[in-house]
Order: C-alpha cells, then structure tokens, then sequence
C-alpha cells in the first residue's frame, strides 16, 4: 500500500510531471531570457513560458479535418507520457531512482526517442506540405544524432565497467571523478553535447522546423491544449536531455559541501542541469542553421568520429 | 513524384504577402511559379488624379523602404518634364539623404537574409545597427522613413554644421560595425555553409532576363545608375561600383554590405564639399506638354519613372518600374535545382519589395484560374 502511495506520489509530484513540468518550464524561460540579452532585446520575464502555456491551454481545440486522426490526437500525449517515464529512472535526488530495470540506459534512449518518433508520425498524418517535409528531415536528422549520442552512451557505460545501469554509473562516478574528466572520454563528452543540439531541434540544427522554411515542420497544424502539451513536453526535454547527460558525464546527484554550507544531491544536479542548458542556449545564439544534407554530413563524421574515439580509447586501455 | 510547396501568401519568411508555388520532388526544387497582385494599389492612376506637388507625397509611399529613391526618381522625371534644374545645394542634401537610406535599407535586407538563414542573433545586430542611420535620418529630416525631405525643384530642410558632428560619429559607428559584419558573414562557417554556391544566377542569365541592383552586380555585371546616368550630385563624387563574380547569394550578401562602406563615403563627401547656395527654385503651377523620363539606382536596383504632362497641373500618365518588378524573373534559374531549405534566402536574395510591385490580377474564385488584365481591359475600364 505503502510502495504504491509513494510511486503515485513519484509520478504526479517528484520527480514526475510536477517537478518536470516546473522546471522544465522555468528552464525554457532562462533560456528565452538570455536568448533575448545576446540578441540585444530585452527578452520575456523568466515565467514567461507559464504564462504561453496556461494561454495556450485556455484555447479552443482546433484540429484541421486533414488531420483529425489518432496519430495526429495522441502524438503530444506519447511525448509527454514518455518523458515522465524517463524522469522516473533517473537518478534526480540520490543515486537510487524511483524505477530501476536491469539496463536504464537502453529503456532511457529508447524512451527519449519516443517524442521524435511521434512528432514523425504527426507530422505525416497532419495532411501539410510543411509538416511532411519537416517529418522527413526529422528522420534523417534523427538517424545522424541518435548515432553519435548512442555511440557516447555506450563508451560510458564501457568505462563503468559495461554498465548499463545509471545509478552504477553515478557511484562510478563518485569514487573516480566526473566522466567529462576522464581523458578517454573527453571527445565523446563533446560529441554528446553537439548531438543534443541536433536531439533538441536547436540551431543550427532546428532543420526539422525551420520557421522561415517550413513553418513550424510536424507542429504546424497544432493549436490550442495540444500544443500546450507539446510545449511542455519539449520543455521536459530540454531538462530530462540535460539530466541524463549529467548523469553520464557529469557525477549526477552527488551532495558537496563547500565551505561548511551543505548543498544536497538534487540542488547540485540541478545547477549542473542548468549549465548545460546555458550551454545549449549559447551555441544555438551563435550560429546560422544548416541544410539537412549538411547537418547529416556534419553528424557522422564529426561527433560520431568523436564518440567512436572515446569508445576504442575506453576498450583498449 | 512531385508536390508542391506553397509559401505565401502568409508566410514567415515573407514579410508581404505573395504566393510562391514551389514544385518539389522530395526536397529538390523542380519548377517555380509565382503570382503576384496581393497588395495592388493603383498608385499610378492615383498619381494622375493629383497635382505634382501633391502627387510627390504619394510616390514617396509606393515603398515602405526607398520612400527617397521613388520621389527623387519622380523629381527627377517631373523636373525633367518642366525644364527646372535643382539647386546645387539641394542636390547634395538629396544625396545624402538618397545614400542615408541605402545603408538603412540594405542593413535591413541583412538582417532578413540573417534571419531567412536561421542565424537570429545577427538578425537583431543588423537590425541595432541600422538605428544609426535612422536617427541620423530622423535628425537630418524629422522622420525615420517617410522624411518627405524632397520638394519639386529642391529640397525643404537645410543640413545645418551644428548637426555635421553627430552625422559624423554614427557614420564613423556604422562604418565600424559593417566591416566588423563583412568580417563575421565571410569568416563564419554556418553562414558561408548557407549562401555559398546557393542560388546562383550567371552573369549571361542576369543579362538575359535584365536583373538590375545589386543583384545583377553580384553576378558580375557593372551598372549602376548614380554612375552611369549620374543624378543629385552623383557626378560630383567620386565612388566606386562594387561588383562580384561569383552571383550566389554569399555574392549578394558582400556586394550589399560593402555598399554600406561606400555610402558612408559618399556621405562623408558630400558632408565636405557641399556648396553654399539656395534649397528650392520655384516649380511652375502648370506644366507645358512634354515628356521625360526619370531613373535612379534605388537600394534594389534601377528604378524607372517616366511622367507625360498636358499643360494642366496634373500629370497625364506616369508608369513606375520598380527594382524589383525587373528582379522577379530571375528567381527561377535561382531556385530550380535547388532544396526547399534554400528557398526563403534566395527568394530574400533579389530584396523584393512586393508592394511596390504589384500588379492587377482576376481570379475566378469559383475555378480558382488567374489572368493578367489586358491594355485594353485596363483602358476600357478607364473610361
């Protein structure tokens, strides 16, 4: 009765759809805000994304009669439904997380597929020329990132000693050092991060819904509560992403204490969520975004060759 | 097989509403058609109904950008048709108001080309910077874009020495952060990924189908209308006509921005050796039959007034060709072969302007069919 009431509690409050929605709300508005400072504006207040998203879901729910299929209605719910379930087997608060299975790391990377797989399939059932041709870049984009971001994955886990378990992985981390400090892995470090960009649709690979090219690719036709969910859901990402990669590469939840002030796991994994989600911002203000035949070029051979280095440098030594 | 892609008449990456149908076969562009008319404002049979003075005020609004081009294309061509010649003070205040809004407006279609490409960040620089030039218009003039600083046989406002310094440290400003932008557009990766080798138009296809501006200048062609049939005080100072060979749109991107560079000199020359004297002479209330023709290089390219008077104070027909309207066909040689991703920038390229463009267009809104209204159409509905 008691597990029961605590994985309820888990799913709807923390680390599930509450905590995730919150934060990965508040870190879009970060994100808005300094995307408006480096852009010389003065950008939107930091809740600003709350704000979007409470208009978005007092909104009439129009569906164009193109689109009116089960693909097209369930997609944002699938993408919502599976980032609450990758929260749920990270490692947020200690090492131990709320589900764990023999090989996180698989059930994580496939689940994290699950909104690009959606957003595919929604964007061919909405019946538009824009949404069609934003589906078929999202494939080929979806097959150049996913391979450098596995091929990282995997040379972690190959120097926690083929672990595919994340909480093994955070006590790895936690007698040795972070991951990124690790020579070996270094290279796949930033190849990882050069894939997210890609993961996350961000420039200079938001090719899949390029606004001035194809509108807004798959979403185009959303509107009103369905695309609130979306919102959401690509605001989860942006966290669960930055999450998962801070498990990997950098210690996950581990408390400090610095200067006799005591700083608990989840507040230092949230910092360091934070710093990424700079990061992403940064490069995403510095650059023009590619064609996708570049964007493929430019993904299996720059970070894959990094990754793949990280990997045999881990095997062998 | 093939579908096809519409952008517009709403658009994000257009900023005025025209239809592209952009046939595509997977990602590759197969055929273009576009269909003009959405902002039709019959400008020129308004500027028959009015006297010229009054007819000046409108051809400035033809263009949201090149308010100064169109009225001293239209001064040009209106003092041409009344045999006035325009003080030489004058023509230094027109240039350098001409060459002011030739640096906001190619600052503009930067920032667009900036954010056509995706690169938002330098969209909203370009953007900061053309402030520079729009106070400095707003100082000079009153008014940031519409200035209305021309009258026919001369110009209203005087560019007093106590407004030289401010003119002098904005231009010194901009001159700064253009060659910082030449910098960062030829030196940055993404941004030559993009426009390099993308929608090239060849020096005999620009030729062939009349591109003019800087879009036929990108291609190699060496013709500029301050240069070539010199107006204000063009043949005055010395400048050069910036050219380059490649005709893709990295091409179009440095032809336009080191223009900047050049207006700036302009500017400051002009600033120098600007003569004393009057600002207007008298525009006759009537003027005698005649006609004449009058041609400016626009920022978009040449841009064509020809006005035929009829001894009232009306004129009694006046035929405007915009940059822009002359772009237009060399968008298909642009864009077939290329990918839907390449569309928004190359069709930015040319700089269209479309309201200034348009043209009367009937379609029957039962079977969806277009036509262009005839001569006689026109000139039956006329009477």
């Amino acid at each position: 009765m008691i597990e029961t009431l605590v994985y309820i509690f888990a799913y709807f409050v923390f680390p599930g759809i509450l905590f995730a929605s919150a934060v990965g709300l508040l870190f879009m508005g970060i994100d808005r805000k300094i995307t408006g400072h480096m852009q010389n504006r003065i950008g939107p207040p930091i809740w600003q994304e709350f704000l979007d998203v409470g208009k978005l879901f007092c909104k009439e729910d129009v569906t164009p009669a193109a689109a009116n299929s089960f693909v097209f209605n369930c997609a944002p719910l699938l993408c919502y439904g599976a980032l609450i379930a990758v929260m749920l087997l990270l490692p947020i608060n200690s090492a131990q997380p709320v589900l764990t299975s023999v090989a996180d790391l698989i059930v994580i990377i496939y689940l994290l597929n699950i909104p690009a797989v959606c957003m595919i399939l929604a964007g061919y059932a909405s019946g538009c020329p824009f949404g069609t041709t934003g589906s078929s870049r999202y494939v080929v984009q979806l097959f150049g990132y996913e391979l450098a971001f596995i091929i990282a994955a995997m040379a972690v886990a190959a120097k926690a000693g083929w672990s595919l378990s994340l909480s093994s992985i955070v006590a790895y981390q936690a007698q040795n050092g972070w991951m990124a400090f690790q020579v070996a892995l270094i290279p796949a470090a930033i190849a990882i991060l050069i894939a997210i960009q890609g993961k996350l649709l961000r420039v200079p690979f938001d090719i899949p819904e390029a606004e001035s090219e194809i509108v807004h690719g798959p979403q185009t036709e959303y509107s009103g509560p369905k695309l609130a969910i979306l919102r959401i859901a690509y605001d989860i990402e942006l966290f669960v992403v930055a999450a998962v990669i801070v498990i990997l590469f950098f210690g996950g939840p581990v408390p400090h204490t610095i200067g006799g002030v005591y700083i608990p796991g989840i507040v230092s994994f949230l910092i360091k969520c934070f710093g990424i989600v700079v990061l992403s911002t940064l490069i995403r203000n510095i650059a023009a975004r590619l064609r996708i035949d570049q964007a493929l070029k430019f993904f299996w051979t720059f970070p894959t060759l990094l990754a793949a280095i990280s990997l045999i440098l881990v095997v062998v030594i | 097989m093939t579908f096809i892609v519409p952008i517009g008449p709403q658009h994000p990456a257009l900023e005025e509403p025209e239809h592209f149908r952009i046939e595509v076969k997977g990602e590759e562009v197969v055929d273009v058609d576009f269909r003009l008319g959405y902002v039709h404002r019959g400008i020129e049979k308004e500027l028959c109904n009015r006297t010229y003075a009054h007819g000046l005020f409108l051809s400035q609004r033809v263009c949201g950008i090149c308010d100064d081009a169109h009225s001293s294309a239209f001064t040009r061509a209106v003092e041409a048709v009344a045999g006035i010649e325009c003080p030489s003070r004058a023509r230094y205040v027109r240039t350098i108001g001409i060459e002011l809004e030739r640096i906001h407006s190619h600052l503009l279609w930067a920032g667009i080309a900036a954010h056509e490409i995706g690169f938002t960040t330098l969209f909203m620089l370009f953007w900061r910077d053309r402030e520079l030039a729009l106070d400095l218009r707003e100082l000079l003039f009153g008014q940031r874009i519409m200035s209305g600083e021309m009258v026919l046989g001369g110009v209203r406002r005087d560019i007093t020495p106590d407004k030289v310094p401010k003119i002098l440290r904005n231009l010194d400003a901009l001159e700064k952060s253009t060659k910082h932008y030449i910098n960062v557009c030829t030196s940055d990766r993404t941004v030559i990924a993009r426009c390099a080798n993308v929608g090239v138009l060849t020096r005999q296809a620009a030729r062939e189908l009349c591109a003019v501006g800087p879009t036929a200048r990108a291609s190699g062609i060496d013709e500029d209308v301050r240069r070539d049939d010199p107006y204000a005080a063009y043949d005055e100072i010395p400048f050069k006509v910036i050219t380059e060979r490649d005709g893709d749109v990295f091409a179009k991107v440095v032809v336009r921005l080191r223009e900047i560079l050049e207006s700036i000199h302009i500017i400051r020359h002009a600033l120098d050796a600007m003569p004393k004297g009057a600002l207007a002479t008298r525009f006759p209330k009537k003027v005698a039959p005649n006609e004449a023709v009058g041609r400016v290089e626009a920022p978009r390219g040449e841009l064509f007034y020809y006005v035929l008077s009829n001894g009232s104070d009306k004129p009694e027909r006046v035929r405007i060709r915009t940059p822009s309207y002359a772009n237009f066909p060399t968008i298909k040689p642009m864009l077939v072969g290329s990918t839907i991703a390449e569309v928004p920038i190359v069709l930015a390229s040319i700089d269209p302007c479309f309201s200034c463009t348009d043209r009367i267009t009937v379609v029957d809104a039962r079977t969806g069919k277009s036509r262009i209204v005839t001569k006689e159409e026109l000139r039956r509905l006329q009477k």
